[in-house]
């Protein structure tokens, strides 16, 4: 493994922070060096400065993308914390739907849900396999579903909807499983039903928001904690102006928006917290 | 005593009493054999094996193929071994397609074997020792979270009366007396 210099450590941690807006730990040189170390070999870079300088040359980017893939955190699982997903069968759903409800008979509820950080797809399938539970095949209902992410591993692993029996096991249960899902050889396989109501697509939320409309459910969890809180404080604002008026924003279940973003008030039920803007 | 419980199926009484009698000899405690794959299927519903070491070729159509595909129906942990001649490599590697971890050749190499079961029980350390970790992390997540919570909705209800102190504090419209007699009351509710 190469070894990274305090100086490296600075310029590469500051060009991570550039690409991506993800702030490591420039104490931990063996989190560089571990997750960068077979890139700069494979580019037959000797140093990690080598392997920045290359990096910021290549117009294809490819190197840049390389980094993002290794050093984000894409750990995930289905029906993380379990308990959103109750909050949003039992509270959000019917609210969101009540809300939307269309004036005149024969048009479509259109709802927009959208999963800001989606790395391998597990959160935005969990959320349709949701809807698809509670709604069923009911043509009145228009669901748009966006996953997201900057890393375009996570986005390509989501866009399959394959699993290997470790991702799969943590989170799911048998029957949903089984109705969900189909067995090739090791990999489960998320049906087409669930597929097509699914649409990834690489998005890094340093950037604007333009183009993305209006959301009616948000799901921002467990990224903000990898930016610093000036980074965390303009995300949830870009967040509160994509979010409809009586939407809902859901975060990590340890995080917290407590002197992040004081546009939202966060509410409880059941067992779990969720946001809404003030009014 | 080895940790893995194995199941053999074998439609050869001579190599079914072979495997068992080598993998006790190697300290394989928990050894159950099938004479054929109908059999074998019936035994890993109602137990659960570890490892199952499968001949592919089995009378009454039940192959090992067939018992590769009902195994990871049971149980996606159970991990299969297929034991094959030499032409039918083919649809040993068919099978690990399929799911099997690996195949053996005939007449069986039982160093090889061994390599193999070894290699099986490693993994399954590793993975329990992952799993471990993970329990532990979703403990400490779910406490935490309970905390962060908690205080995040106190937090809110103190901005709330702060904001509502703010407003009566600057009320002009009442006497600065007023005002701090208004103040202290709404302190005092909850
Ligand atoms: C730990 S995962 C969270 C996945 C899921 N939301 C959950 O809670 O289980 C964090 C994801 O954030 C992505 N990410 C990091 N920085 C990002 C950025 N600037 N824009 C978009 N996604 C980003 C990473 O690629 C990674 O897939």
């Amino acid at each position: 493994m190469i070894k990274i210099t305090p100086a490296e450590i600075k310029t590469v941690a500051q060009y991570i922070y550039d690409i991506s807006g993800i702030h490591l730990d420039s104490s931990k040189a063996y989190l560089f060096e571990t997750r960068l170390s077979s890139i700069a070999e494979e580019h037959g870079c000797k140093s990690y400065s080598e392997l920045h300088q290359q990096a910021k040359r290549d117009p294809a980017k490819a190197i840049e993308r390389k980094i993002i893939n290794a050093i984000s955190t894409n750990e995930t699982l289905f029906f993380r914390d379990k308990n959103p997903f109750e909050l949003l069968k039992h509270k959000i759903l019917p609210e969101i739907i009540d809300a939307r409800a269309p004036r005149s008979p024969g048009m479509k509820t259109n709802i927009r849900i959208w999963s800001a950080a989606a790395s391998t797809g597990q959160e935005l399938y969990s959320i349709a396999i949701t809807i698809k539970e509670l709604i069923k095949n009911d043509p009145a209902y228009n669901f748009t579903l966006l996953g997201t992410d900057i890393s375009d591993d996570a986005i390509s692993q989501a866009s399959y909807g394959k699993y290997n029996k470790f991702e799969i096991e943590r989170g799911l249960d048998q029957r949903v499983l089984r109705q969900y899902f189909t067995l090739f050889g090791n990999t489960w396989k998320i049906k087409d039903e669930i597929r097509a109501m699914v649409n990834f697509r690489k998005f890094n939320l340093m950037q604007p928001f333009t183009g993305l409309g209006k959301f009616d459910i948000i799901f921002c969890r467990n990224v903000a904690i990898y930016f610093t809180l000036e980074d965390r404080k303009r995300l949830f604002n870009k967040i509160a102006d994509a979010l409809a008026d009586d939407g809902f924003l859901l975060i990590g279940s340890t995080e917290s928006l407590s002197g992040v973003c004081p546009q939202f008030i966060p509410k409880r039920h059941l067992r779990s917290i969720f946001y809404q803007k003030k009014a | 005593m080895k940790k893995l419980s194995i199941l053999v199926v074998d439609d050869d009484p001579v190599i079914r009493r072979l495997l068992q009698q080598r993998l006790q000899k190697a300290n394989y405690d928990e050894i159950d054999v099938a004479e054929d794959g109908v059999i074998g299927i019936q035994m890993m519903s109602k137990k659960f094996y570890d490892v199952i070491l499968t001949d592919l070729m089995m009378p009454n159509g039940v192959g090992g193929i067939e018992v590769l595909e009902a195994a990871k129906e049971i149980n996606t942990d159970t991990e299969v071994v297929l034991i094959t001649a030499h032409s039918s490599i083919d649809s040993a590697v068919e099978a690990m397609k399929k799911g099997a971890v690996d195949y053996l050749e005939k007449p069986i190499n039982f160093d090889e074997l061994f390599l193999r079961l070894d290699k099986i029980a490693d993994v399954k350390t590793i993975l329990r020792n992952a799993q471990d970790i993970q329990q532990a992390k979703d403990v400490t997540d779910h406490a935490a979270s309970e905390t962060i919570q908690d205080m995040e909705l106190q937090i809110s209800k103190l901005q709330n009366k702060i904001d509502e102190l703010e407003a009566i504090l600057r009320n002009s419209s009442i006497n600065s007396e007023e005002r701090i007699y208004q103040a202290l009351d709404r302190i005092a509710e909850d």
